[in-house]
């Protein structure tokens, strides 16, 4: 551990967090999942045809982000459900408050390092599926790829950090980690699957009053839907068709700053509770 | 004990005044002033569930006194060591990993902690993951991760459950180290026979509220519990001397705390007699005095002893502890 007398308090704890993870052999696991989702997503339509034929990457960005879209909150919320309940459970998080740290620092260390996590875990694997696709099938416009794919994952590292800084709040709010777990998978669920399928069911039953602002709205108001928004705008291809967006006219760095301000709104919500916890 | 005259005219460090600490309706503490001094070791003692770790807390302000004031001085700048009673570090680091963590956040030079693994003989298991460490081991990370700092002011919450006699050892002698520095320890512990020779002062509580505090002569005082002078052959020795004979029980003669000395003096002059023992209410036995005063309080309930309500000590424990009577019972 580098502990040279002037490291930041923020800084020894996101390096503390860091290493948790990687001796948890944390990354190595969710990276090879990752991994091996995307390069089954990628290659699975050959299979089943027998011979080797990709499809367009449009096609494969909204494949790939129809499923990371489950995965990567999943993946989030497990690393950061215990990050507070565990640690008051243990009595470190007491003796910590003891420590000349606040609690700002301790909530943004752990924010600092978690996120690391995600970010190794997650340019690692999709980083690799990406040289792959470039070099195994030679199809693909090596700056269109490029471009896919560095949308894809910021797109989904601010993803993850929305459901790391959900985990802290969960874990802050209640007294046992079991109930953190169901607290979080009921969200997982809630914003993964039921906003969707209510939102579905709205556009389809075509309300008069559903114009494009509604839903606009209703994008902005869940992280994963922007997320999958961000993913298919960016290819700028009507065909690509994940569930509503094909009438979509959100601008893309506007749905980047809309994840990104509810990302910073939950972490100010985290930090409030913290404050005022016991 | 030369410690402590020398320190009663410093200023606390850290002081509670009458502070009370509700958990609900549950009072933990009511109505409890405290002192802690630079360079003084303070025994925090009582029965389980009297308050203890709770008024630990208060000091470090993880609880907040529902009233009275807490004192500390130079809070901002105060080097504070805490061992908390149950703590369980980060499982899967290394002793020497969680170690520096706590260093680092500390700003202590990470040579300390080396030195401190080494001293603690942790070096043989530094780079094993905590799952593999037993509790003695855990806890002596823990107490190294208490003094890593050299604080100013040291609370130690049962710092020896599950230390091996050597090592409790080792702890107290790093405990008057520290003192000897001008730190100021509290030791919350209920393993008497061993902080009765590292302690300047004692805290008693019971159900929240403060007994007594003071040093060990000051409670034995307090007590009124007997000394005892032993020697070979007592009987045959004070053969004829009534008075002498009217003290002497079980072989030995019993002779309140301050009429110790007088005797000493009686014994070598008058029967010039120097090969005695003195003994003098342990620790043990007076605290076993104190907690035994409430739990007579509490089985004799309103039925109050007439030859004990005249003492200040009596007056003070029945305006505390009587609305609780019937509630559990403490030796
Ligand atoms: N967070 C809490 N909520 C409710 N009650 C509490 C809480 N913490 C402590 N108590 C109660 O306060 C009382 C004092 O608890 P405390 O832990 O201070 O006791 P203690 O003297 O340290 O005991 P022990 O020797 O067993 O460690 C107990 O009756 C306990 O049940
Ligand atoms: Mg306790």
């Amino acid at each position: 551990m580098n502990s040279r007398i002037s490291t930041s308090p923020i800084v020894i704890v996101a390096n503390k967090e860091l290493r948790d993870s990687l001796r948890n052999r944390w990354v190595l696991f969710m990276g090879s999942l990752f991994l091996l989702l995307s390069l089954s997503i990628t290659f699975a339509g050959s299979a089943v045809r027998g011979e080797f034929v990709l499809p367009a990457l449009t096609q494969l960005m909204s494949n790939l982000s129809t499923v990371s879209v489950f995965i990567i909150p999943l993946a989030a919320i497990l690393l950061s459900y215990d990050s507070f309940i565990g640690e008051q459970e243990s009595g470190t998080l007491l003796l910590l408050l003891t420590y000349p740290i606040s609690r700002t620092q301790i909530l943004i260390g752990k924010l600092i390092g978690h996120s690391v996590v995600m970010m190794i875990t997650i340019s690692c694997s999709f980083g690799l599926t990406a040289i792959l696709l470039y070099f195994v099938s030679g199809k693909y416009d090596a700056i269109e790829l490029l471009n896919a794919f560095v949308v894809f994952i910021t797109s989904s590292y601010l993803l993850a950090a929305y459901f790391i800084v959900l985990g802290y709040i969960v874990s802050l709010s209640v007294t046992e980690k079991a109930k953190a777990v169901a607290g979080l998978l009921f969200l997982w669920f809630l914003f993964v699957l039921v906003y969707d399928l209510l939102f579905l069911a709205i556009l389809v039953a075509d309300f008069s009053f559903v114009g494009e602002r509604v839903t606009h709205v209703l994008i902005a108001l869940n992280p994963t839907d922007l997320y999958r928004a961000i993913n298919v705008i960016n290819l700028d291809d009507t065909n690509a068709s994940v569930f509503f967006v094909n009438d979509v006219t959100l601008n893309k760095g506007v749905m980047y700053l809309v994840t990104a301000a509810w990302v910073g709104c939950l972490t100010a919500v985290s930090l409030k509770i913290f404050k005022y916890k016991h | 004990m030369s410690h402590s005259l020398a320190v009663c005219q410093s200023q606390p460090i850290v002081s509670l005044t009458d502070v009370c600490l509700q958990f609900g309706d549950f009072a933990a503490l009511t109505k409890v002033d405290f002192e802690i001094f630079p360079g003084q070791t303070l025994a925090l003692l009582g029965h389980n569930g009297a308050g203890k770790s709770s008024l630990i807390k208060l000091i470090l302000g993880l609880y907040q006194p529902t009233r009275g004031q807490i004192n500390i001085a130079d809070k901002k700048q105060l080097n504070l060591g805490y061992l908390p009673e149950d703590v369980s570090f980060y499982d899967k680091l290394t002793g020497k990993e969680v170690l520096s963590y706590f260093a680092a956040l500390k700003q202590v030079n990470p040579s300390k902690v080396n030195q401190l693994i080494e001293e603690f003989e942790l070096g043989y298991a530094q780079h094993r993951p905590l799952k593999t460490y037993s509790k003695g081991m855990k806890q002596r990370l823990g107490v190294a991760q208490a003094i890593l700092s050299e604080p100013q002011v040291l609370l130690l919450d049962e710092p020896t459950v599950g230390l091996d006699p050597q090592a409790s050892q080792f702890l107290y002698k790093k405990i008057d180290q520290l003192k000897h520095q001008g730190c100021a320890v509290v030791v919350c512990t209920h393993e008497l026979a061993m902080i009765e020779q590292h302690l300047d002062r004692a805290f008693l509580m019971a159900k929240g509220h403060k007994l007594a505090s003071g040093t060990l002569s000051e409670l034995r005082k307090l007590s009124g519990l007997n000394t005892h002078i032993t020697m070979t052959a007592i009987e045959q020795r004070i053969k004829g001397d009534r008075y002498l004979q009217s003290l002497c029980r079980d072989n030995a003669l019993e002779v309140g705390t301050n009429q110790r000395d007088e005797m000493i003096k009686y014994l070598v002059a008058t029967k010039n007699i120097t090969d005695f023992n003195v003994l003098e209410p342990s620790l043990m036995d007076v605290y076993r005095y104190f907690m035994r005063q409430v739990f007579e309080l509490e089985t004799s309930a309103a039925t109050v002893q007439p030859s004990r309500t005249d003492t200040p000590l009596f007056q003070q424990l029945l305006r505390y502890f009587k609305p609780q009577v019937g509630k559990g019972h403490y030796e």
